[in-house]
């Protein structure tokens, strides 16, 4: 495969991950506030548009929606309850 | 700081309904000053964001009423002007402690302090604070599919439960 065609995959996925985190974000409660590290506090409706951007805090709420759907395919279940 | 309970009630009077609220309010008033509750009333045209604003950030009242038109999002004051604005302004109505969203991940981040408090070392205090950031998700995991922001919640507690780190000597106790 062709170093363009890769490069393009990628960011067809990153766009993908993207649409997939505003969606998320719009079916929670508008009221929602999240704190991030140092950036800041943040409505709803800013991640959304900080996502959009696909700026540092908009990367950050994929990476946690990355994270989260890791470890739904490596076993959450097993992550919370299998320490043995 | 005014002491005791305290009662903050907006009446605004610039139209027909809110005449008759605030008409009607008077009781809750009455009633709230004879149990020895003090009462904060935003009555005319102080029924406004920035006096409401004020007085909850400077009094803390314990109940607070709204009187006026609005929507889901908003409740007016005098003038409709907006006085709570969902996604904006709607913190200042919340109590921290009552908030079961914030609960759910500073109880887990507060077990860290508290078992060093108790004498466990700090590899004992991380892990009794994942311990809890694992049984707030287990209990999310039950509503995922019925409330979204159960899904949410549960995605930055598993975030913040791995990012969670103890550095230095793991053994050290208070």
């Amino acid at each position: 495969m062709s170093q363009k065609k890769i490069q393009k995959m990628q960011i067809d996925t990153d766009e993908e991950i993207r649409n997939l985190v505003i969606a998320r974000l719009t079916t929670i409660s508008s009221d929602t506030i999240k704190s991030i590290g140092d950036e800041g506090t943040f409505t709803r409706d800013e991640l959304i548009k900080h996502v959009e951007k696909g700026d540092n805090i908009g990367k950050t709420i994929q990476a946690v929606e990355m994270e989260w759907l890791r470890a739904m395919k490596g076993g959450l279940i097993q992550l919370l309850y299998g320490q043995g | 700081m005014v002491k005791g309970k305290k009662l903050l009630i907006t009446r605004p009077e610039h139209d027909y309904g809110t005449k008759y609220l605030s008409a009607w309010s008077t009781k809750i008033i009455k009633e709230a000053l004879a149990k020895g509750v003090n009462v904060i009333d935003l009555h005319g045209n102080k029924a406004k964001q920035k006096e409401f604003e004020g007085r909850i950030k400077k009094l803390d009242p314990s109940l607070i009423i709204l009187n006026g038109h609005g929507d889901e999002n908003t409740v007016a004051g005098f003038d409709n002007e907006h006085i709570i604005e969902k996604g904006k302004n709607a913190k200042y109505i919340n109590r921290p402690l009552e908030d079961k969203r914030a609960g759910r991940f500073l109880k887990s981040s507060n077990q860290v302090s508290l078992s060093l408090l108790k004498g466990h070392s700090a590899k004992e205090a991380s892990e009794k604070s994942k311990e809890l950031f694992r049984k707030e998700i287990g209990i999310l995991l039950t509503s995922l599919h019925s409330d979204p922001d159960s899904l949410e919640d549960a995605k930055n507690l598993l975030w913040d439960m791995q990012h969670q780190v103890c550095l230095g000597a793991e053994d050290k106790k208070l």
